[in-house]
């Protein structure tokens, strides 16, 4: 018997493997869509490649009562609507089930949800120090090393306009990030040519992301949404060999 | 097969027509085959400049619109050989251009001649995009002013990100043109350095030409003013198309001049 299914395994022409993707949540407040649509959208154009096609978990969890299945229908078309990709749902462990059966969506209500360490590469070798839940978690299996995520490396200079996102992920640039121009990373920045445009960190929430760049002319730093503009910098570390990094809820310049 | 050059900024008014006509006249003046086309569509300025204006029968959009042949359209420069103009329509507006339309001319021009330089609207929209998108050669006109480098900065980004050599994963060969450039401005800190605009755009300087009387009076007169060797824009200019079919020259006009005695006395202007 076992043999058999041995030969079938092996005559398959696919395989499981388990893989480890940074996915963010959308964790919303509010179902009122009439509210949430112009938020959403404010922040989609802000940064429009954070949201093209970005996979997210819709989280209801914060909502006072799970929304009727309307209502999250009309959710989840607004986020598709703002080109994100909803993937998966977490509501309250009564609706989740029936929810997500009928909308086709994964359910990841059962997974602890980490507000202050969103899943970046960087958290994704904490060891898992949170009890698990009784159920067996369904997408967490067993430790193992998961591939690191390599980081985005762009070479040529990045001109004004051009905007450069590297999702999930850390962004290191070799050559000079003119004014105008604006690069964003989930994870850490590296810019090896002189910084004149804007650089922002941790956008989904990372609060450990770093800037580091070796001469630091930038238009505004950001990390996790805390930002200095360049009249702070001037008076800081202007032309210098910079790190910018949050203690706290404030965001520090150290000359490297 | 041709090789493509477009003279864009991202900027109006820093002197792209000037420098097209220039490096245009330039070239043929050399012995090659060029061909100059205007595809600022609707602002057409590059007859002017060359002084063909009253020979302009059919346009750049009467070609791609199939309604003239190609050979109808050019217009053979008077002064230099191996020189043709293209002009563009006065009538139309740059939606009047297709991809498809810009690249069968270009390619019917490619067979027949060296160069093809495209003198390209100022902005970043439809004119700009189709006059640098088939671009194997940029040179990018700049003035020594932060918003005009800033400008130009935005047209390298879209030159290498959507353009056809960008598209298929090879790069736009770039150089710099500094133009309108006054030494005595830069040296009372009151315009940007060569230096300082190379640091920005970092990108290989073609040429520094300076702020030249001769430039007006040859654009009102309808000769290119690479033909005035006399003026000091004119040699400036005629330096950088050495440069760019592979001389080594030395930059020029960099620094302000110093009056001698006699000059002075009699008032002489530079």
């Amino acid at each position: 018997m076992a043999d058999a299914k041995h030969q079938v395994a092996t005559d398959n022409e696919f395989q499981f493997k388990s893989t480890r993707a940074s996915l963010n949540e959308l964790i919303l407040t509010c179902d009122d869509i009439q509210r949430l649509e112009p938020q959403l959208e404010a922040h989609a154009a802000r940064v429009p490649m954070l949201f093209s096609h970005m996979p997210v978990i819709l989280n209801l969890q914060a909502l006072e009562e799970t929304p009727a299945l309307e209502r999250v229908k009309a959710l989840l078309d607004l986020c598709r609507r703002l080109s994100l990709v909803p993937v998966g749902l977490k509501a309250d462990q009564n609706d989740a089930p029936e929810l997500c059966r009928t909308l086709q969506l994964a359910d990841f209500s059962q997974q602890r949800s980490r507000p202050q360490a969103p899943d970046v590469p960087a958290a994704d070798a904490e060891p898992k120090a949170e009890p698990e839940p009784k159920q067996e978690p369904q997408t967490e299996q067993e430790p193992q090393p998961s591939e690191p995520v390599a980081a985005r490396v762009v070479t040529t200079p990045v001109r004004s306009g051009q905007q450069i996102y590297a999702r999930g992920t850390d962004l290191i640039v070799l050559s000079a990030v003119s004014a105008g121009a604006e690069i964003i990373a989930d994870g850490h920045i590296h810019v090896y040519g002189p910084l004149r445009g804007r650089a922002m960190a941790g956008v989904n929430g990372n609060t450990d992301a770093r800037i580091f760049c070796q001469s630091m002319e930038a238009e505004l730093v950001s990390i996790a949404g805390y930002f200095k503009t360049s009249e702070d910098l001037h008076s800081e570390c202007w032309q210098q060999p910079t790190q910018a990094l949050l203690r706290g809820s404030r965001l520090d310049t150290v000359s490297l | 097969m041709a090789e493509i050059i477009v003279v864009t900024s991202g900027k109006g008014g820093v002197g792209k027509t000037t420098s097209s006509a220039a490096i245009g006249t330039g070239l043929a003046l050399r012995g090659f085959k060029t061909v100059l086309i205007d595809f600022d569509v609707g602002l057409r300025n590059l007859d002017l400049i060359m002084g063909c204006e009253r020979r302009v029968v059919y346009d750049f959009v009467n070609v791609i619109n199939q309604e003239a042949t190609l050979n109808q359209a050019l217009i053979k420069d008077k002064r230099t050989d191996n020189l043709f103009i293209l002009p563009a329509s006065q009538t139309r507006d740059k939606d009047a251009l297709s991809v498809e339309g810009v690249e069968a001319v270009l390619n019917e021009l490619s067979e027949s001649f060296d160069y093809i330089v495209c003198d390209s609207p100022a902005g970043i929209e439809k004119g700009a995009h189709l006059a640098l998108y088939f671009a194997d050669t940029a040179i990018v006109v700049t003035n020594p002013e932060v918003s005009s480098v800033r400008d130009s900065d935005r047209i390298l980004g879209v030159l290498q990100s959507k353009s056809r050599k960008a598209e298929q994963g090879e790069t736009v060969k770039e150089h710099l043109l500094l133009t309108r450039y006054n030494p005595s401005r830069v040296e009372a800190g009151e315009m940007l350095g060569v230096e300082d605009v190379k640091d920005i755009l970092a990108i290989p300087l073609l040429g520094v030409i300076p702020e030249s009387q001769a430039v007006l009076k040859a654009s009102n007169q309808g000769i290119p003013v690479i033909m005035d060797d006399d003026s000091d824009a004119g040699q400036a200019y005629d330096d950088a198309i050495a440069r760019f079919l592979g001389e080594d020259r030395d930059h020029r006009f960099l620094n302000v001049e110093r009056k001698g005695f006699l000059s002075r006395v009699f008032g002489r202007k530079g």
